[in-house]
């Protein structure tokens, strides 16, 4: 039997990004979908994959024009999320994929859909996969002649897999997709957009206050939206905040057609960061934020779990709302442990790689895709707790936070509910 | 329209059948496919895959992969894979992607054989095509790869094929040792790739599931090995029989075997009439003069409201699309159809 793959993080960041080893990198080996990573590791799989995604418009509904075969995991989807009236499937056979006919079909199937529906859809997107990849579809085409026989606005969501390492991979598509159908309209110099999430940030983020107090008055996330009008309105945003990477295209795109620009930011675990972040974003908008209070409370939070607890030491995952390296770092400069992490490695966050090495250099960087992790045991300095719920599945019997929750945390107050919930994880498990 | 369903979802594909049957045998699975395949394969339609590890692997497919056909490389990512797990063959399983660029599995069995020195099986699967369809190409594979010497037989010994999560839901020996007795053996659930090697040794075999027809056909050819039709009988028929069903006419939605076992029940339990209808394969030698195919959902609804059904025993999740039909539905759980193993929507064993 062997041994799972690691690198320690000295090594890696001795190796340099150029250099990352085999193992570590998704396109170099099969692909092991373990337990650990089936909630990320598939456009459709768990939370926001493409499909649910797509459906971010108020009211829209979704075709999905496919083999059967991509719809199947959308049944469970649609029980435990309540998206059962939402989801429609077109299937295709071996004779549509060979002769293309099925694009001739869609336009009455959307027809068909539409009048099907008791509360008719504000928009109907049209879902497709791998096959129509290859086959190399015009689906704008086909979606315009949709829209021309059923009446109603059609928008393509691509859930192509394959295109996955591509500049506009699924999941940065279906966000630029869902802003699409919003149209020019006179900006309101008191609006602003947060890009990024299919759902909300939390309501106690300190963001909002921060915005509010620089006269912002009305901040709009699409999934506050509940109405197709109110989704409207968020073309009269004087500016855009993205708050995760994904959502640039989709910014990039708004600023052509609306003229929209956007400011970028990054969910960080490090409080010097954030209050370097918020510094930023305060000069990019010309004005002055105060977060002091908020520094400072996270900061005796931190120091309060930490005499608690002393320097515990973690295991972090991949299916978080962090980036597992930066939350590593975070970690290891409040002065805890992280011995195991479980990690995508790219070029985006290997400067936190370099970091981590010069706090930790023995802490070990596992990849959750690599087949070696079929015989993952865990070994070594004993974990305390773990972050992700990939994490807890690698060690079952230490208490675990997932913190994979919909929604999402940011900022101070991300940290703050992040200590407090290893509080409760540690507590429930008699620490 | 037809295949547009707008009350239902997608049923098992073909790939998933096909991983259903090679999970614990100990090989080495590649599906292959860009990754959305794997994880709707492994996180949805396989139960076993949250408490028996098995080296199911995506191949991880990409755009250029697919368009220039890097058969090489998905050769030697297999290879790789070989050297750092403990297989005992290697199986490649297609997807939509291999299916609209003509992989040639063929060749793809000779590469994989030569640079891995194991066996090798194909099957390929086009995730256009249902469960039981890729069972069937498993089963049969891996019977003629695997079982080509005749074992001297044993007196008693009986194969069973066609027991996956998908077509019976998860079963443990205990079920079919009550059903078929204890010299039963139930290939490739609960036995390793050795039975399925000594597969000769059984003097008969039972078929539960429609997936299993051509292996019992092969191995009838191959081996003079008689076979039956047959299901064992779970708690969910059980409490479907706890219903009075005296003069009613029914209709028992399922895999054919498992409907056909249904109606036994019921007809020795109750006076009344039962046809069976099968959204999947079903074979004339073992259907009712009023069973019939259901292609699709628009077909359900028609072939129940024509049929003057009084009750239709079906998978809960098709409630939703007969709810106005004036008959009475009564829940029989099909995992390919809803990704549910028992009443209270839990992936737990039926047995």
């Amino acid at each position: 039997m062997n041994n799972a793959f690691f690198i320690t993080a000295s090594e890696l960041a001795q190796a340099g990004f150029e250099n990352i080893p085999d193992e570590l990198q998704s396109a170099k080996h099969l692909i092991y979908s373990s337990p650990a990573t089936l909630a990320f590791n598939s456009p459709g799989a768990q939370g926001f994959g493409v499909k649910r995604a797509g459906l971010a418009i108020p009211g829209s509904v979704m075709l999905l024009v496919s083999p059967g075969c991509c719809g199947r995991n959308t049944t469970l989807q649609s029980r435990l999320c309540g998206y059962q009236d939402r989801f429609f499937y077109l299937l295709l056979d071996d004779t549509d994929i060979v002769t293309g006919r099925h694009l001739t079909k869609i336009p009455e199937a959307v027809r068909e859909v539409y009048e099907f529906c008791d509360k008719k859809p504000s928009a109907v997107m049209i879902c497709i996969t791998c096959v129509d990849a290859l086959l190399g579809t015009d689906m704008e085409r086909v979606s315009r002649k949709c829209e021309e026989l059923a009446g109603v606005p059609v928008v393509p969501c691509y859930m192509y897999a394959l295109t996955r390492e591509k500049k506009l991979p699924p999941m940065a598509a279906v966000r630029k997709a869902v802003y699409s159908l919003l149209k020019p309209r006179k900006r309101a110099s008191a609006d602003m957009n947060i890009l990024g999430f299919f759902s909300p940030l939390n309501d106690d983020s300190e963001i909002y206050e921060l915005l509010k107090g620089a006269g912002i008055k009305n901040i709009r996330e699409i999934s506050r939206c509940e109405t197709f009008e109110e989704y409207e309105k968020m073309s009269q945003a004087n500016f855009n905040l993205v708050l995760n990477s994904e959502a640039r295209y989709a910014a990039q795109q708004m600023e052509e057609t609306l003229g929209i620009p956007y400011i970028e930011m990054m969910r960080m675990y490090h409080i010097d960061k954030i209050h370097n972040q918020y510094m930023s974003l305060a000069n990019a908008i010309g004005a002055k934020f105060d977060d002091t209070v908020y520094y400072n409370g996270t900061k005796k939070e931190i120091e309060k779990f930490k005499k608690k607890y002393g320097g515990i030491n973690f295991a972090i995952g991949e299916f978080l709302n962090a980036d597992s390296l930066e939350l590593a770092w975070a970690l290891l400069s409040y002065g805890f442990g992280v011995s195991e992490i479980y990690a995508t490695v790219g070029e985006r966050n290997f400067v936190f790689v370099k970091a981590i090495a010069k706090l930790s250099p023995q802490t070990k960087i596992f990849s959750n895709l690599s087949p070696t992790m079929l015989d993952y045991e865990p070994s070594g300095k004993k974990i305390d707790i773990c972050i992700g719920n990939d994490a807890g599945y690698y060690h079952a019997d230490v208490p675990a936070v997932d913190w994979n929750e919909e929604r999402q945390p940011f900022g101070y107050s991300g940290v703050r509910l992040l200590f407090k919930k290893l509080d409760e994880a540690l507590k429930g498990a008699g620490k | 329209m037809k295949k547009l369903l707008k009350l239902l979802s997608p049923f098992a594909p073909d790939q998933s059948g096909a991983v259903g049957v090679l999970y614990e045998l100990g090989g080495l699975v590649v599906i292959c496919d860009a990754g959305g395949c794997a994880g709707n394969i492994c996180g949805f339609d396989e139960p076993r895959w949250f408490f028996k590890k098995s080296a199911v692997f995506s191949a991880g497919l990409r755009d250029m992969d697919a368009i220039l056909g890097r058969d090489d490389m998905l050769i030697a990512k297999t290879a790789k894979a070989v050297g750092q797990t403990d297989v005992k063959f290697t199986a490649v399983v297609g997807t939509p992607v291999p299916a609209v660029i003509a992989t040639d599995y063929r060749a793809l069995k000779r590469m994989a054989e030569n640079k891995t020195h194991l066996p090798s099986v194909c099957i390929d699967c086009t995730g256009t095509r249902l469960y039981d369809d890729g069972e069937e190409r498993a089963y049969l594979e891996l019977f003629k790869t695997f079982a080509s010497e005749k074992y001297e037989t044993v007196k008693g010994k009986t194969g069973i094929i066609g027991c996956t999560p998908l077509a019976t839901g998860y079963m443990t020996p205990g079920i079919f040792e009550k059903s078929f007795g204890e010299n039963a053996v139930c290939f490739a659930m609960g036995s390793g790739l050795d039975e399925i090697q000594k597969a000769s040794r059984c003097d008969k075999n039972i078929v539960i599931s429609t997936g299993g027809i051509k292996a019992g056909e092969y191995l009838k050819q191959q081996f003079g090995i008689e076979y039956t039709t047959d299901f064992p009988v779970t708690p969910a028929m059980e409490k479907v029989l706890e219903n009075d069903l005296s003069d009613k006419k029914i209709l028992v939605v399922h895999q054919q075997f498992a409907a056909n076992k249904m109606r036994e029940l019921i007809k020795n339990k109750y006076e009344c009439s039962v046809d069976v209808g099968t959204f999947f394969k079903l074979f004339g030698e073992f259907a009712g003069k009023g069973d019939f195919f259901i292609p699709d959902e628009q077909q359900l609804l028609e072939k129940v409201s024509a049929g003057g059904y009084d009750v239709v025993i079906i998978d809960n999740i098709c409630h939703r699309a007969l709810k106005d039909c004036e008959c009475r539905l009564i829940d029989f759980p099909h995992f390919a159809v809803s990704g549910r193993l028992d009443e209270n929507g839990g992936q737990v064993c039926l047995a």
